[in-house]
């Protein structure tokens, strides 16, 4: 960063004046590095104040605010995993013990590969252990004082309601919740174990000396912070059970939640195999590959049969509202991503040719994505609007068929296709015909950005690539094929994650385009949530909801990664 | 990856194995589908009740009235400005905020650089569901202890939506690739950081700081989920919002609906017209790296 000007100036300015402290951080060339990190900070403050309350903060908030019960309460009365249990039921403990097990597999991989490249390196790197493992808890114990300081601050407005001098009435109570015992014992803790940290720390990069060793913290912060999570995770599945199991006996009932956990795990841990053993079967002998593809199949069909036999029954108990907003979501983004990817790769691809015009259609294609989506959202309220001179459906007329009722249609589409000669499981049923209007104005909406975006990727593609297959004799769709996929496949995965958390998160359009008489059969997850919050002020219920939408976010962007470091050419 | 520039390239033999007029076909059937919507919607918001309703393509006489009564009807003169305002307020702060964080992390070193910037990165995976409990409560909590009210009132509307990882990330990536040199050059003359950013990176990266005050401004304009959270008056209540309780209110006068639709849709379009070339580019460049 510095010029070799400024360093030489710095070095003779750092020469012979070590002993005054002031003039050893202030000036020469570590004065000028302190100097540069606190103005980087001054920089760096209003967008992190910012992005910590309203970006960070939430996630934190919101899992201790899906513990508590209550109606249009913010602070309810602590209610453990209970909101969780009320939306998906006894999967609610096979899902925590899961991410547990996660957190703690994380918290040694993370190690393990720390200590992996400090081998590979010649460094040194378990003494890196003691900072690290400070810092983490006390991370660890600044989250328990968030927890215990929250709701003292947050029931200050209600103490504050009728005050005369409000200003001095708050920094009282505000500092009479901060001297609470509980509070002060997690600060200290932190506090300490912080300073602890960063002087462990402090004595070990001294004793490295100058010579520039990477710094291996980083791993056994995140380490001690998972198990930490992972320990108090365990210990809250725990008890739950232990709660559910009294309660279940007082009650003179029968609790199968032992045997849940361990036949769903078995369902899903034999789909897992099945799928390894199916990706594992490329790399092996044709004869081999075909033993592992059959035994693939074989635990895949166990392994659904169970979950079959088993899910099912735990679905009918948790909350019908969340399951059918899944539903919807999933349809949702199974219907319109691969369409809108597979339309807006055709127009790339063509308008990528030496077109007179393109300019003109990239602009007309991204205009869908640019309009404000309550506006375009009304035009498709009116377009596939149920009365019979609604334009759609006088266009269907024309052809002879008979109107529809479009966005207020609850019925599954696949339903709707064969008649009422049959009547399909209404896990079957497919999206009501109202999801597939949204479907259609998702895709239309999206298709420009996806084309504006693999544009760019197709213009990343060198041209001599082409000539050289052109010369080998590829024809044009091999060409497509064996040039143009393979090199674009690093767009089509971005597009592909980034679509799919896009339909995962879709609210606004939703909400919009939905009508009453569509029985909720629209709603995806997101629009669930909201309703919870807004419509039933169930709090803590909404951001229970909140918290599991996002682990299937995570899930999917994990899946969709490992995907990606095997089928993807970064060439 | 790093080669990936948008500059167009010209092609030269590459072109598929369809037909030009072929292609031009399909083209033009996707031109078609973008746009009648569009049009469809100018042309109803012109007739009269009975065309609208009737299912008509085409009015008989344009009504332009319509659109004062959409406009006074709905209310627009207060959403319309109401959303004015939220925008430059948003853009404000949020250009402010983003331009010195990302010239933070582009240009300066500092202790806990890597680890703030993938705390910034791990934002972008948290949905916005996840966040409005909690930022409900926190706004109103904020606006309880604090002398203006938030709820109701412009704070809640724009405050949370100053700074995003995606802004700060789409400068940083465009400040990196400013040459080193010119920093040297302006410390040679005395600018410190904060003049070296204002009078040279910013001249310089009109371009993405043009295309994130266009994604502030429709993400602004288009804001519905949490206006409706934090405004239960219509005090402050964005454009957005106004049109949807205004649908909900007029029934089937489409006609004025669809006036409604135009009047909200066409502040966007205009500035996308003059702005789509950089804001194309940047999309195409952010999009790839992000």
């Amino acid at each position: 960063m510095d010029s070799t000007l400024v360093r030489n100036n710095a070095n003779q300015a750092t020469t012979g004046s070590g002993a005054r402290i002031g003039s050893y951080w202030l000036s020469g060339r570590r004065g000028r590095r302190v100097r540069e990190a606190l103005l980087a900070y001054v920089f760096l403050f209003p967008a992190f104040l910012i992005i910590s309350i309203f970006g960070l903060f939430p996630l934190l908030f919101a899992a201790y605010e899906s513990t508590l019960r209550g109606l249009n309460r913010i602070v309810g009365p602590y209610d453990g995993l209970g909101n969780y249990v009320r939306a998906i039921d006894n999967l609610t403990y096979v899902l925590a013990f899961w991410v547990a097990a996660a957190c703690l597999f994380l918290a040694v991989r993370s190690v393990m590969t720390g200590s992996q490249t400090a081998r590979e390196k010649g460094e040194t790197f378990w003494s890196w252990s003691w900072p690290g493992v400070f810092i983490g808890l006390g991370i660890g114990v600044a989250v328990a004082y968030i927890f215990r300081l929250l709701p003292l601050m947050l029931d200050i407005p209600s103490q504050l309601r009728g005050a005369q001098n409000t200003g001095v009435r708050f920094r009282q109570l505000m500092f009479e919740a901060w001297l609470d015992g509980g509070v002060q014992q997690a600060f200290w803790g932190s506090l300490v174990l912080l300073v602890v940290g960063i002087a462990l720390y402090l004595i070990i990069e001294r004793a490295a000396g100058h010579t520039h060793h990477a710094n291996y913290m980083g791993p056994f912060i995140a380490a001690t912070v998972l198990l930490l999570v992972a320990a108090s995770l365990g210990w809250l599945t725990w008890t739950e059970i232990q709660k559910a199991y009294a309660e279940a006996l007082e009650a003179g009932e029968g609790l199968e939640i032992w045997s849940q956990i361990v036949t769903i795990s078995a369902g899903f841990f034999l789909l897992l195999i099945a799928w390894w053993l199916w990706d594992g079967a490329d790399e092996q002998l044709s004869d081999y590959a075909m033993v592992a593809r059959l035994g693939a199949a074989a635990v895949l069909l166990v392994g659904g049969w169970v979950l079959i036999g088993e899910l099912p029954r735990i679905i009918a108990q948790g909350d019908k509202e969340w399951w059918v907003g899944l539903q919807a979501t999933v349809w949702y983004s199974v219907g319109t991503v691969p369409t809108q990817l597979a339309i807006s790769l055709l127009l790339a691809a063509l308008l990528f040719q030496d077109l007179r015009g393109k300019g003109f259609f990239r602009i007309v294609y991204f205009i869908p994505y640019v309009a404000p989506f309550v506006g375009t959202a009304a035009i498709f309220r009116i377009l596939f609007s149920n009365r019979p001179n609604a334009p759609i459906n006088s266009f269907i007329g024309a052809f002879g068929g008979s109107s529809l009722q479009w966005l207020n249609e609850p019925t599954g589409l696949f339903q709707l296709l064969l008649g009422n000669s049959v009547t399909l499981p209404t896990w079957a049923a497919g999206p009501s015909l109202a999801l597939v209007v949204i479907m259609i104005y998702g895709v239309w909406t999206y298709i420009g950005f996806n084309t504006v975006v693999f544009m760019a990727g197709l213009g990343s593609i060198p041209r001599t690539v082409y000539e050289a297959a052109a010369i080998d004799g590829a024809g044009r769709w091999a060409q497509f094929r064996h040039v143009t996929l393979p090199l674009l496949s690093p767009t089509i995965y971005f597009l592909t994650l980034y679509s799919v958390i896009g339909t995962f998160k879709a609210f606004n359009h939703i909400f919009v385009l939905r009508t009453a008489a569509a029985l909720g059969s629209t709603d995806t997850a997101s629009v669930v949530i909201f309703q919870a919050f807004k419509r039933d002020t169930r709090f803590g219920y909404a951001s229970a909801l909140a918290i599991l939408l996002l682990l299937i976010i995570l899930i999917l962007t994990y899946v969709n990664n490992r995907i990606a470091s095997k089928r993807v050419f970064y060439g | 990856m790093a080669s990936m520039t948008t500059t167009p390239t010209k092609p030269t033999s590459f072109s598929l194995s369809v037909g030009r007029g072929l292609a031009y076909l399909v083209l033009i059937v996707g031109a078609v589908v973008a746009l009648t919507p569009f049009l469809y919607t100018v042309s109803v918001s012109l007739m009269n009740l009975t065309e609208a309703t009737g299912g008509e393509f085409l009015p008989s006489t344009p009504h332009w009235e319509n659109y004062a009564r959409a406009w006074n009807d709905a209310r627009f003169s207060l959403f319309f400005m109401n959303s004015v305002k939220l925008v430059i307020i948003t853009l404000v702060g949020e250009l402010a905020f983003c331009i010195l964080a990302a010239y933070a992390f582009a240009r300066m070193e500092f202790p806990g650089k890597t680890f703030l910037f993938s705390l910034l990165l791990a934002t972008l995976m948290l949905p916005e569901a996840v966040t409005w409990v909690p930022n409900f409560i926190t706004v109103s909590w904020l606006g309880r202890i604090s002398p203006i009210p938030w709820i109701n009132n412009w704070p809640a509307l724009t405050i949370p939506f100053m700074a995003h990882a995606f802004g700060i990330f789409l400068l940083r990536q465009f400040f990196q690739q400013i040459p080193n040199e010119l920093w040297d050059s302006a410390q040679i003359d005395g600018a410190g950081h904060l003049r070296y950013l204002m009078r040279i990176i910013v001249p310089l990266s009109k371009a993405p700081i043009m295309t994130l005050a266009l994604f502030g401004f429709i993400g602004s304009w288009n804001a519905l989920a949490w206006p409706i959270l934090v405004t239960t008056t219509p005090e402050w209540r964005p454009i957005s919002y106004g049109l949807l309780a205004f649908l909900d209110e007029s029934g089937s006068q489409f006609h004025l609906q669809m006036a409604g639709s135009v009047i909200t849709i066409l502040p966007i379009l205009v500035v996308y017209f003059f702005t789509q070339r950089t804001f194309l580019e940047g999309i195409a460049s952010s999009g790839l790296k992000g």
